[in-house]
């Protein structure tokens, strides 16, 4: 079976015979529909009778987007949610990971307690929430009653301000235990003779986070925030089963908003303008990161 | 004249191999005949090419240009079974989820053998390796030593036409690694295959080489018998690699003195054989090995810096008005740091190169 | 300072740790500990101000009552399951081969197709629900398992070519090359040695995978009606339908996460390290 191709070509080739059906399956599952959103995004569809009329036209969803009021407001509350959830995550994230890399708690004890809100159903977890936030009988109400916090029973996602904080809170429960399990395995991958050298260097433990462990961590960190920032703007779910949107659209993230122009008021193409928009901002976003990240891990090795 | 026989093509010849990855050219012109049961090193220093240019002659990674021919046959296209080689690599790279026996036996697996005939095969295989209370045991359950001989079994249990070795030993410590660089050379001098080994200890290489080629930056700067590369290196560059302690190297100027030529080193002036190698006013660099310093004789004047006994021998580091020179003499020497001596090259021990082209003259 | 207590911190050090897992502990836990009491408890305790959390008031009524009355829960658990398990293992069957090859085989622009391949997670779901829509529909395979087992491929096998890439990149290139020298070809490397060293990262992929599909909500949403809901939805309409039986609403709840996080409880070393290596080798 003396074949004809070198090494390289056989690698190559096998490669690509590995590669294809994946990269097929992918194009044709996404292909079609991502071209057509383009397309939708450019014209107004309309149904008539269940039947669909469409017409081209042009820029003409983007430009009703830059007058849309109640874009601007969704535009606004993912700015809110996405920077603040990120940041949290991110934090809150980084503190759990040192608490965790710390030997007090290394007990795998601790780490079943972060895969559990993981793993659990954004749906289930919603549900949950809304019951804990419950105005009549929900438990916070209980709590914060019992130790004197608050004299009556709270509507916790009755008022603008209150209920999108309390969806970031409950997203940021959530996505927490991820970032810090990522980060964790970045903590665990410093290697641990460079704190032998800061300690033979006379560095204080915190002059060892400075210079070690938070230069160690840049990779990690850059990748925890791109990924939250990518999960963020696809919050759906949570809003859907929590808040639909109210109260009087404080929640409507703009991913929501896509959803309830096309599905609700049937504005097809408008809806898919939303889409686009979100899918170019968050690419933007993730190259950015990417650039930004790359030439700091070339200089540092 | 008796009839000379037909001659067999080399096992293994490279015909102006060369290897770019990218716009960075790694082998150039390598051009290589190694004849059948010969044992072949390829020496260099890390980064000169060594494992990609073996890696070449198994089939793992393509020529950009040039001929590899395998008993006379050109096989760039052929895989590395097809080309019939078996090699140990640099980590072993034993695989780590097979047993001692899998590994071994692997290949003749993957050439559809009968189980029973693979098993007995490596049983023969691992009594000879004395492997064969380790044969159902993993890798990493294994010693250095032992993860070295499984590497050389797997090697052995095919019966290939050559064998090929990256840097096989360069894990191993000191002592483990002088016993298995024997081991190898027993192994060759009973089976005779032929053999590519590659390293960058150029002791290794000496000491179980038919023949060594050196490679610098990518291409074979001289390939002949350990001995023609110690004492008649064809570069400056073969000179400083083989020897330790390292050859010393000055510049200097061909002169004619008495009409004999002779070379200024500093104030000091050495003479030279007469054998009209030399025109003055040449630039040159001469080359002296340790063993060539003889003290106690001479006309060279000299103070002693450093003496470094190693058992058998010591090394003496001198300073003279020329630079400075090292010089070995036998047993633990009493001299002194400060100590004046004098000392003697004799002329036919000294290796002179031309400056610019770093060629021996 | 010794160096051990260099690294351990003194006693200021200790204090702010325990006080900070202990407050940890309590956040995570908190939530999870009371969807499983609510789930045990009487309505008459739950509507309590506060709740009354007295031991006479343990029952298992909510869940006998879930089980019993809710058939969607039971059709959505095994709609889940088989939407997860095929999504899974069509992502893994194709995933697998494909991050080996985009890691390892010098596919040209190896780089960029993985690039693209994670872009393709950037993409909001809502942008492809419609044509995703309008195609399935025409196809009549709207309300079907195995349809939306092949749309979560549209996540699933991103997931699976992205952790798996990142762990391949990392194999030690001699144990193909020993392959290749044994007589193996690509092919039999990838399926004698690669993939067997791979079990963990292999692991993790499929719990990753198997965990987004059965909490996947917003497709299963636009592409079933009925008989092919999943877990999710069900959860979701019944929080709606049954807003104040509160009991049984977290018993339902409670069922439909179990499964998902026993798996994950279960392999999470596998997990973390999977997805921390795949993600930090790209
Ligand atoms: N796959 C590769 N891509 C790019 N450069 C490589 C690759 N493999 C080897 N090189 C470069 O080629 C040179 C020679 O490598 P190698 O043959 O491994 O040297 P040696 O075995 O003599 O130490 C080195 O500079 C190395 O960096
Ligand atoms: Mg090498």
């Amino acid at each position: 079976m003396a074949s004809q191709a070198t090494f390289e070509q056989r690698r190559r080739s096998a490669g690509l015979f590995l590669v294809a059906p994946a990269i097929v399956v992918l194009l044709a599952i996404l292909g079609y529909p991502i071209l057509e959103s383009m397309m939708l995004a450019l014209q107004r569809v309309q149904l008539n009778a269940g039947e669909i009329q469409r017409s081209f036209i042009g820029l003409g969803n983007f430009q009703r987007l830059l007058a849309d009021e109640t874009f601007r407001h969704a535009a606004l509350n993912t700015l809110y949610f996405s920077v603040a959830e990120v940041v949290l995550v991110v934090v809150l994230g980084f503190g759990v990971a040192l608490l965790l890399n710390h030997p007090l708690g290394r007990p795998g004890f601790f780490r079943i307690l972060l895969v559990v809100p993981w793993a659990i159903a954004p749906v289930a977890n919603a549900v949950l929430w809304k019951w804990i936030l419950n105005a009549n009988y929900g438990v916070l109400n209980g709590i914060l009653q019992s130790l004197g916090l608050i004299d009556y029973y709270q509507v916790w996602l009755g008022s603008p301000f209150s209920a999108l904080n309390f969806l970031l809170l409950v997203d940021v429960w959530k996505s927490v235990p991820f970032v810090a399990l990522l980060l964790l395995a970045g903590l665990q991958r410093v290697p641990s003779i460079l704190y032998r050298a800061a300690y033979m260097d006379g560095a204080s433990r915190l002059q060892a986070f400075r210079h070690v462990t938070l230069p160690s961590m840049r990779g990690a960190v850059a990748i925890a925030v791109v990924l939250q920032t990518i999960w963020s703007l696809r919050v759906f779910d949570l809003v859907f089963v929590l808040t639909r949107g109210g109260p009087a659209d404080a929640t409507v993230l703009l991913n929501f908003l896509a959803y309830r122009v096309t599905f609700n008021f049937l504005d097809i193409g408008y809806g898919a303008a939303i889409a686009n928009v979100i899918f170019v901002l968050t690419l933007l976003l993730a190259i950015l990161y990417i650039r930004l990240v790359r030439p700091a891990e070339g200089a540092a090795r | 004249m008796t009839s000379v026989p037909p001659r067999l093509p080399p096992a293994i010849e490279l015909r102006r191999v060369a290897k770019s990855f990218g716009t960075v050219q790694v082998c150039r012109d390598v051009d290589l005949a190694i004849e059948t049961g010969e044992f072949v090193t390829l020496l260099g220093p890390s980064g000169c090419g060594k494992t990609t240019t073996l890696n070449m002659v198994a089939g793992l990674e393509d020529s950009t240009s040039g001929d590899i021919l395998l008993a006379g046959r050109r096989v760039n296209e052929l895989s590395p079974v097809e080309r019939d080689v078996a090699m140990v690599f640099q980590n072993y790279a034993l695989y780590p989820h097979m047993t001692v026996a899998e590994n071994i036996g692997f290949t003749l697996r993957m050439r559809g053998m009968k189980r029973a005939e693979i098993a007995a095969r490596v049983t023969a295989i691992a009594a000879s390796l004395e492997l064969s209370h380790v044969l159902e045991r993993l890798p990493a359950q294994l010693s250095g030593g032992q993860q070295q001989r499984v590497a050389i079994g797997r090697a052995l249990v095919r019966e290939p036409r050559i064998f090929l070795f990256d840097e096989p030993f360069s894990n191993l410590d000191a002592a483990l690694r002088v016993k298995m660089r024997a081991e190898v050379k027993q192994l060759h001098q009973r089976l005779g295959v032929t053999s590519l080994f590659v390293t960058h200890d150029q002791e290794e290489a000496m000491s179980i080489s038919d023949r060594i080629a050196v490679m610098n930056r990518g291409r074979v700067e001289q390939f002949g018998t350990p001995e023609e590369i110690y004492a008649r290196p064809a570069t400056r560059y073969v000179a400083s690699f083989i020897g330790n302690p390292q050859i010393e190297l000055m510049p200097g100027t061909v002169e004619a003195a008495d009409g004999r030529p002779a070379v200024r080193l500093g104030a000091q002036v050495l003479p030279l054989p007469g054998d009209g190698r030399f025109r003055p006013g040449q630039k040159v660099e001469i080359g002296i090995r340790p063993e060539h310093v003889r003290l106690g004789a001479g006309n060279l004047s000299a103070s002693v810096r450093l003496v470094q006994p190693v058992g058998p021998l010591s090394h003496v580091v001198l300073d003279w008005d020329g630079g400075s020179l090292t010089a070995t003499l036998p047993g633990f020497s009493r001299l002194q740091p400060g100590e004046r001596v004098s000392a003697a090259i004799s002329p036919d021990d000294m290796l002179v190169f031309d400056q610019e082209t770093g060629l021996r003259l | 300072m010794s160096y051990a207590l260099y690294r351990r911190g003194g006693p200021g050090l200790r204090l702010v740790t325990i006080v900070g897992l202990v407050l940890f502990v309590v956040w995570s836990a908190a939530p999870v500990v009371w969807l499983i009491l609510s789930s045990l408890l009487q309505q008459k305790a739950l509507i309590a101000r506060p709740p009354d959390l007295s031991p006479a008031n343990l029952t298992l009524d909510n869940f006998v009552t879930v089980v019993a009355s809710a058939a969607a829960l039971g059709r959505g658990i095994l709609n889940s399951l088989i939407v997860a398990l095929f999504s899974t293992a069509v992502a893994l069957a194709l995933g697998a081969p494909a991050a080996y090859a985009l890691a390892r085989l010098s596919v040209p622009r190896a780089n960029a197709i993985a690039f693209l391949v994670l872009a393709t997670q950037m993409l909001p779901s809502i942008a492809i629900a419609i044509p995703l829509f309008l195609v399935i529909s025409r196809i009549g395979l709207i309300d079907n398992v195995f349809s939306l087992g092949v749309v979560y491929l549209s996540f699933n096998l991103p997931i699976v070519i992205w952790i798996l890439r990142g762990f391949f990149l990392g194999i030690p290139a001699g144990l193909e090359k020993a392959a290749a020298i044994d007589g193996a070809g690509v092919l039999r490397t990838f399926w004698h040695i690669v993939l067997p060293i791979s079990i963990p990262p292999l692991g993790a992929a499929a719990v990753f995978a198997f965990v987004e599909a059965w909490n996947e909500f917003f497709f299963a949403l636009i592409l079933t009606r009925q008989s092919a809901q999943t877990v999710p939805l069900v959860i979701a309409a019944f929080a709606g339908q049954y807003q104040t039986v509160f009991g049984q609403m977290m018993a339902a709840a409670l069922i439909s996460v179990v499964p998902v996080i026993v798996l994950a409880v279960v392999f999470r070393d596998w997990i973390v390290r999977g997805f921390a290596d795949g993600m930090m080798k790209g």
